[in-house]
This record gives structure tokens, C-alpha cells and sequence, in this order.
């Protein structure tokens, strides 16, 4: 009986270990592990524009580029557009781009090469002074920050990172933009640490000491998303929380795939923190709202860049609300960051870290093996017994 | 019987002297009525009510942290690991005080003075924890949770005295078994209302924050003022039912010899590796419950509250049904693998899916209940009587031990990798159990012991063994206290000696005066 408990337990246990590999192979190799090279140019044709800066990142890959420009002509704005040919390029018009109401202004050639292009608008600022403590967003509107009327710097750049930041005319605080571009996959590097890959680039917004107009005012801030049909908000829920602790959901506002080209992707966990180098307790919910359509006249006239570029694209606009009903007001510390993903093609999902697997295979197959070794000694010890107890006869 | 005589001389003669004078006490003429003679039952009853509220005080503020997580962490701007440390602080003083427990109540206090003293340290320590949140000083509410702590575990030895002092035999069975019920209510029913008393207080005082969670938690101290004067009655009708039936003070019984932790065999340290690294896993989770609820399945704080309480909810009725099981068919190491099976699928099923937490959570508070019921008794069985004391004293101070670490170091973990990766923690742990199940398994099976035999197996073997210590026992006539401790117990009154604790019908002629040591072990 207990051989064949020691073969049923190896068989189980062969096929967990093998199902653990297995399962870990999968979700390592079934990522976009390719890379890019980066070449980063500030204002290309130009120097210091004024109103707002051009930054044009390309990132070459094996057939194909992708090109990044982030601009803070007006509303600061994310382009990208995904081309077929490693030798496509970017060709700004300064004076046409400068004027804002005259289109065509930015090209990228050659034109037949272009596969997608989506860019994100963020618009607005709004605040509202939540006196009941409901997180409702209806009512008590301050009139809210037009992100085209904030007097922006000059972008400031560092390794692959292009910092914007910008302060309104009542206060000291800042309203800043982060911009990361990643030549492979990986991972940030502060909360939430979102799974990026090549074909991604990562916005971080923050808000650092900007004076609340009510003590228990919450922010708003209204994005649009240009160039495909973003007409939609997936909610997924994931078990796996290592990256940022105590959030189990991430948000996809992708645009609905027409055809053979991939599509685009806004990616982000619904989280804001509450610090700048935030603890778990600093952690605060965020809400969006349902995408809605919008003019694209509007968001042209708002953003240089989509004026430039665009003619009269498809714009969807949603609004991402920081904090629900109970949790601390923004005046406790002055302090708000999101972070988002904006890409090419399907977004990046999040796995297990080898080390919980790790624990998890030895944690689950140490007991078998102990079972195992232990069964193989009661064996062993049977017979042993069995074989020296022949020598005894019963007497009677 | 042998077991009578022994029972006899450990207990000094005790029924029969009650017995005469309560012959004597009714002799002189002026009968008591019958709620006032301490020997009718009516007034064991009113005894037994007061006995059960004097440790409700305790386990309802023990979990008062978990109850409060959110409110607790965001008034006095706390983070996971420093929430944690009122749980840790609350197990340091057991570590030693669990060897010490005993002794004090049996030669320095008396079980009276002992229980009154212990009742004023639960109600000061969670005075001093609530002062604490008023003032908002962390430092003095992780105090009067030490505070707290010191009073808290030795509450529930003398709890389980008065009770193996006042009830005898099979009533033993039912008094202890409803101490379990009322310790695990109070556990409950402080999950699922001080919530509610919070938002009350809140409404009351303005404003959510430090002052709202101070007051009510200085509501919560109320039930430790009624423990307190539980304590006190109770100490005044013992004294008085030892003046009018010429009793002793009862005592614990216990004996604890440090040096006798060279002689444990290795089955036992087994056993202590499988207690701790089971008890960890179980104890800092409930107390991070309620905010992974909230989180991960979106459930309301109410919701979440009571999902956690439901371990305690189930184990109040499932122990004693689960206790006689084990008791009924024996082989205890089965059910204690059986116990950390369920409860490894039960995490991992928390963990790794987003299955309703209901299920999860009863799978968990069956298989903690029924490791409770197979896993103590184990210590009698490889332990001979005269050790028993220091092993289950030693069984505690390093689960406490253990539950102080692990309670800081879930807080580190949860605050810097996540409810997942602390899932993770706790299903390695108890895969250690595991393997430490599998290994008594085999080492037991290898050395010839006997821990998992059957009942019936044991009850035979138990006959045999006591027709032979009667016929050697009648010459010695050992009525000496001391001496009777040192012969080792038969099997067969070991087992029943646990039974009691478990809350089942034993024979007459078994000895409960030991009984009491593994029952406060039950409660944890």
C-alpha cells in the first residue's frame, strides 16, 4: 500500500513541478522582448520656440519605428505614431506650427509608412470643494485650470526622461509632466510600478504644493485621447498586487480595433499617491468617468500638436477624479501623483515575480518530496522487518 | 479504581470532606436557600455566568486593533508595521508569563487575588491603550497593550481553574465548552460592532480622528470594568463557598520544571515547530483581514468585518463537535495533516483567486478548529504527566514568540510588497507546518510511538495497561501529592483528561484536575 502511495505522490508531484515550469516558461518568454534604440532631439529645426517646447524621440526597431512627441504648445500633448520603415522621419514646419490655426504644420514622412498614431490632450484641471465628504464631483466646480493657459518651462531633459512643469498665476505650487521613453521591457521604478515595453512610454502628472482653494477641495483632471476610437474603459482585475501594493485592478482605455493595425492603448493603475516618495497609507483611490466623444475641432484648437498634425481627428475625453468619499482631502499634503502608460498595440499584462513562484514551487513540492523520501523508508523498513521476521515461527 | 485514588489524593479528599460538611453545615439548623448554597447547582449556574463574562472583557479588546485597521491607521498616521506592533506587544509578556501563570496563582496570589489582579491589569492596560489614542501618543497605546498582554493570557488560566474547581466530572465538559462559546462571542461581536461604535463616536465628537477612536475604545474598556467586577464577585463567592463547605483554594496544579526541556523527545519539538508556524499564519491575517477584503474584493468595511469574524463564529460550535470526532476515532496526526491541508488550500484559494472570501474563510475557521482539537492533546501523549506543565508552558511562550514576530513582519511585508506577496508568506509557512506534519508522521511511525493509533486501538491497549497498574499499584499506597505526580499516568486517563477540555461526555472515574492546562490553550 505505501508503493503505491509513493507512485500516485511522485506522479503528482512530477506534474506540479512540470505544470510550475511550464507556467513560469509562459509568462516569461510570452512577453514583446524586443528592443529599440532611442535617438532623442529637443525642437528639431529650431532653437527654443517660443509658447512651449518639441520633443521628438525616435525609437527604431528591427522593421519598424515608433515615434514619440511631446509638446507644450498649449495643452501638453503625447503623440505617437508607428511607422513601417526604419527610416521614416519627422518634418516640422516652425512658422506654420507656431500659428496655431493654420494645420499641417508637422509631418511625418513618408507618409505612406504610417501605420497608427493616437496622441493624448490633457486639457483640464478641475477642483471642487467637497464639503459633504461624498468624492460626488457635481457640484461646488472652482473654475478650473486650462492646462493651455499654464506658463510652462522649458522641458528639461535627463537620460531618457523629459520633465514639464508648469505653475499657475495664484500660487507657488507646480503642475508637472513626466515623460519616460524605454528602449525594453521593464519596470519603474517608484509606486505604481507599471510593466512597460518598448512599445510604451510612461506619463507621470503630478501636483506638488498648489494652493487648494477650499480645505477639503479634490481634483479632477480631464484627458483626451485622439486618433482612434477610444471609445472605451476596460476594467481588469488581476490576484497579483506585488508591484502596487493593495491595488488589484488596472484600467486599459483602448481604442476599438478596426483593422490590421494594433491599435493603441492608455494603460493605468487607479491609483494616485499622496506623497512623493509615498508609503501604503499615502495611497488613494482614483475613479474615471466614460470616455465621451468630443469635437476634434476643440481639441485642435486647444494643443499645437494636434493642430499641426492632425486635420479633424476622432477625440474622446474622459475625466480621472483623485480620491473617494473617507479618504484624506488633497490639502493634507499638498501632494498628487498619477501615473500612466501610453502605446502601440496591445497593453503589457502584468505577471508573478520569480521570487513568489520560486516560493510557491519550493513550499509546495518540499512537503512531496518529504512525503515521498518518507514513504520510501517505511518501504525500506518493511521489508527489512518483514524479511528478518521469517525467522520467527509462532509456537503455537 | 487506580485512577479514583489517584484522583482522590490529587484532589485532597475533597468530595467526600464536602460532603460531610455540607452534612454539617445543614446540621445545625438555618438551611441556605438554594441559590445561595454554594452546593446546589443554582449557585454554580450564577458562578458559572460570572465565570464565563470574566474572560469575555479580554478576547473582545484583544481584537480591537483588527476591528479598527483603517480608523486605527489613519487617525494616528500609522503604517502597516507599526499597526502591527500592538499585536506584538501584546505577546511579548507571554513569552514568559505563560511559565509564570501557574506558579503565581497557585503560591503568590491564590486563584481570588490572582484573578482580581489580572482582571485590573486587562482593564488599566486597555484604559491606557485608549488614553493613548485621545492623546494620540502611539508609545503609550503599544504600553497599555503590554500592559494588556500581562493580564490577558493568565486571565484564561485562572478562568479555567474556577471552573475545574466549582464543576466536577461531566459537567466539567460543558463549563468548558461554553467558556470557549463566550470567548469566541466576545471575539465576534467585537468585529462586527466597533465599526459601528466608531462612526457613532465620530458623529458624536465632529469629526473622524484621533479623540473618536480614543473614546471608543474607552467604550470597549467598559466590558474590561465588567471582566473587572466579574473577577470581583466571583473572588467573593468563592471565599464564601470555601468558608461554608471547609474547602480549599483551588490551585492550577501545575508544575514547571525548566530543566525538564532537555528531556523532551523530538515528536515534541515537532509538535512546537508545527504550532508555531500553523498559529502564525492564522492570527496576524485576521488582523490585516479587513483592509484585504475591503480591497481586493471590494467588499463594504461592515462586510469585510464580519467575513473575518467567521473564523471565530465557526470555531465556537466546530471545536467541541470536532474534538469529540478526533477523540471518537484517534489518529491524530491525520487530522492534524488533514487541518494544514485545508487550511493551505484555504489560503491559496484567497490568494490566487477571486473566489467569494466566505468560503475561504469557513474552510479556514473548520480546519483551525479542527487542528486545535487533534494537535494538543498530542503533547500529552509523547509527555509524561510531571512534564506536562512546563511543555505546554513551553508550547505557548514560543507560540507567542513567534506570533509577536511574524505580527511585525507581516506589517513590514504588506507595507512593502503587498497582500499578495504576504499570501505568499503565509502559505510558506504553513507548507513548513506541513512538512513538519509529514516528518512526525514518519518519525512517529519509525520509533514504534503510538501518537497515531486509533481510539480503539489505544482504549485496548489503555484496558490492558490499567489492569496491570492496578495489580501493582494496590501495594504502594501512594497518597502523597508529589508522589502520586511523579508515577506516569495511564494512557487511558491521559486521553480522557482531554476529552474534558473538548467538551465531551467522559467516565466518572477519569481525573480532570489537569484538565484546565490544555483548555486555555484551546482559546488561543
Amino acid at each position: 500500500m505505501a508503493s503505491v502511495k509513493k507512485r500516485s505522490c511522485s506522479v503528482s508531484s512530477l506534474m506540479f513541478l512540470f505544470s510550475v515550469f511550464s507556467l513560469s516558461e509562459g509568462l516569461f518568454g510570452g512577453g514583446e522582448t524586443f528592443k529599440r534604440k532611442l535617438s532623442i532631439e529637443l525642437n528639431p529645426g529650431m532653437l527654443s520656440p517660443p509658447g512651449g517646447d518639441l520633443l521628438h524621440v525616435r525609437a527604431v526597431g528591427d522593421n519598424d519605428t515608433l515615434h514619440f512627441l511631446f509638446c507644450s504648445q498649449g495643452a501638453p500633448t503625447l503623440l505617437l505614431v508607428h511607422t513601417n520603415t526604419i527610416s521614416s522621419t519627422v518634418k516640422v514646419n516652425w512658422t506654420q506650427f507656431l500659428d496655431r490655426n493654420i494645420s499641417g504644420g508637422l509631418m511625418v514622412e513618408p507618409e505612406s509608412s504610417i501605420l497608427y498614431s493616437n496622441a493624448i490632450v490633457f486639457s483640464r484641471l478641475f477642483e471642487y470643494d467637497d464639503v459633504n465628504d461624498t468624492a460626488g464631483a457635481t457640484s461646488d466646480f472652482f473654475p478650473p485650470y486650462e492646462l493651455q493657459d499654464v506658463s510652462w518651462s522649458r522641458l528639461n531633459l535627463s537620460d531618457s526622461t523629459a520633465l514639464l512643469c508648469g505653475g499657475t498665476a495664484n500660487s507657488n505650487g507646480s503642475l508637472c509632466l513626466q515623460l519616460s521613453v524605454f528602449e525594453s521591457e521593464g519596470r519603474g521604478h517608484l509606486w505604481p510600478t507599471l510593466l512597460h515595453t518598448a512599445n510604451s512610454s510612461q506619463l507621470g502628472v503630478w501636483l506638488d504644493g498648489l494652493l487648494p482653494r477650499a480645505t477639503r477641495s479634490r481634483f479632477l483632471l480631464e484627458l483626451q485621447a485622439v486618433g482612434g476610437s477610444y471609445s472605451q474603459v476596460e476594467v481588469h482585475r488581476s490576484i497579483d498586487d506585488e508591484f502596487t501594493p493593495s491595488i488589484f485592478k488596472v484600467s486599459q482605455w483602448v481604442s476599438a480595433n478596426s483593422s490590421s493595425d494594433g491599435g493603441g492603448f492608455v494603460q493605468w493603475k487607479p491609483v494616485a499617491y499622496r506623497r512623493s516618495a509615498p508609503a501604503l497609507e499615502d495611497a488613494t483611490p482614483c475613479r474615471h468617468s466614460e470616455p465621451r466623444q468630443q469635437s476634434g475641432k476643440e481639441a485642435a484648437s486647444v494643443s499645437g500638436l494636434i493642430r499641426a498634425f492632425y486635420t479633424d481627428p476622432e477625440t474622446f475625453g474622459l475625466n480621472v477624479s483623485f480620491g473617494l468619499a473617507g479618504e484624506p482631502f488633497y490639502n493634507s499634503t499638498r501632494f498628487l501623483s498619477w501615473t500612466m502608460l501610453v502605446g502601440i498595440g496591445s497593453p503589457p499584462v502584468d505577471s508573478f515575480s520569480p521570487l513568489v513562484l520560486a516560493i510557491m514551487a519550493v513550499g509546495l513540492g518540499a512537503p512531496m518530496i518529504l512525503l515521498l523520501l518518507g514513504g520510501v523508508c517505511v518501504c525500506v523498513r518493511k521489508r527489512t522487518a518483514a524479511l528478518s521476521s521469517m525467522a520467527y515461527e509462532p509456537i503455537n | 479504581m487506580a485512577d479514583f485514588e489517584e484522583r482522590r489524593s490529587l484532589l485532597g479528599g475533597e468530595d467526600e470532606g464536602s460532603f460531610t460538611d455540607r452534612r454539617a453545615a445543614r446540621g445545625p439548623g438555618r438551611p441556605l436557600p438554594a441559590i445561595c448554597d454554594p452546593s446546589h447547582l443554582l449557585h454554580r449556574v450564577v458562578v458559572l455566568t460570572f465565570m464565563c463574562f470574566l474572560g469575555f472583557g479580554s478576547y473582545f479588546c484583544y481584537d480591537n486593533p483588527a476591528a479598527l485597521q483603517t480608523q486605527v491607521i489613519q487617525d494616528l498616521n500609522l503604517n502597516t508595521s507599526k499597526f502591527m506592533q500592538l499585536y506584538a506587544w501584546y505577546s511579548w509578556p507571554n513569552v514568559v508569563l505563560c511559565f509564570f501563570g501557574g506558579f503565581l496563582l497557585d503560591r503568590v496570589f491564590g486563584i481570588r487575588l490572582g484573578t482580581i489582579i489580572f482582571s485590573l491589569f486587562v482593564c488599566v492596560g486597555q484604559v491606557i491603550f485608549a488614553a493613548g489614542a485621545l492623546v494620540n501618543r502611539f508609545w503609550l497605546m503599544e504600553v497599555g497593550r503590554f500592559v494588556f498582554g500581562i493580564g490577558g493570557e493568565s486571565l484564561a488560566v485562572a478562568q479555567n481553574t474556577y471552573a475545574v474547581n466549582w464543576f466536577k466530572g461531566k459537567e466539567l465538559n460543558l463549563v468548558f465548552g461554553l467558556q470557549l462559546s463566550m470567548a469566541r462571542l466576545g471575539s465576534t461581536v467585537n468585529m462586527n460592532i466597533m465599526g459601528w461604535v466608531y462612526s457613532k463616536v465620530a458623529d458624536l465628537v465632529g469629526s473622524p480622528g484621533h479623540t473618536a477612536l480614543g473614546a471608543s475604545l474607552m467604550i470597549a474598556a467598559v466590558t474590561c470594568l465588567f471582566s473587572l467586577i466579574c473577577a470581583l464577585v466571583l473572588g467573593f463567592l468563592d471565599k464564601r463557598a470555601e468558608k461554608i463547605l471547609h474547602k480549599e483554594q483551588g490551585k492550577t496544579g501545575e508544575v514547571i520544571k525548566l530543566t525538564d526541556v532537555k528531556d523532551f523527545p523530538l515528536p515534541l519539538w515537532i509538535i512546537f515547530v508545527i504550532c508555531v508556524c500553523y498559529y502564525v499564519a492564522i492570527f496576524p491575517f485576521i488582523g490585516l483581514g479587513q483592509v484585504f477584503f475591503i480591497e481586493k474584493f471590494n467588499f463594504s468595511p461592515a462586510e469585510a468585518r464580519a467575513v473575518n469574524s467567521i473564523v471565530y463564529i465557526i470555531s465556537a460550535p466546530a471545536s467541541p463537535v470536532l474534538g469529540f470526532m478526533v477523540d471518537k476515532t484517534g489518529r491524530n496526526v491525520i487530522w492534524v495533516f488533514c487541518a494544514v491541508v485545508t487550511t493551505l488550500a484555504a489560503h491559496m484559494m484567497l490568494a490566487f483567486t477571486f473566489w467569494n472570501p466566505w468560503i475561504g474563510m469557513s474552510v479556514l475557521g473548520v480546519s483551525y478548529s479542527l487542528l486545535a482539537c487533534a494537535l494538543w492533546p498530542m503533547v500529552a501523549f509523547v509527555v509524561p504527566e510531571h512534564q506536562l506543565g512546563t511543555a505546554y508552558g513551553f508550547m505557548q511562550s514560543i507560540q507567542n514568540l513567534g506570533l509577536a514576530l511574524i505580527a511585525m513582519a507581516a506589517g513590514a511585508i504588506l507595507d512593502t510588497r503587498g497582500y499578495l506577496f504576504l499570501e505568499v508568506f503565509f502559505c510558506a509557512c504553513i507548507c513548513i507546518a506541513l512538512m513538519a506534519v509529514v516528518m512526525l508522521y514518519f518519525v512517529d511511525y519509525l520509533r514504534g510511538g503510538d501518537l497515531n493509533w486509533s481510539a480503539s486501538a489505544r482504549a485496548k491497549l489503555l484496558k490492558e495497561a490499567t489492569s496491570d497498574a492496578e495489580i501493582k499499584r494496590r501495594p504502594s499506597k501512594l497518597t502523597e501529592g508529589d508522589l502520586a505526580r511523579l508515577t506516569p499516568m495511564s494512557a487511558f486517563g491521559l486521553r480522557n483528561r482531554y476529552l474534558s477540555r473538548l467538551g465531551t461526555q467522559i467516565p466518572h472515574h477519569c481525573s480532570t484536575h489537569l484538565s484546565s492546562l490544555a483548555h486555555r490553550s484551546v482559546l488561543k
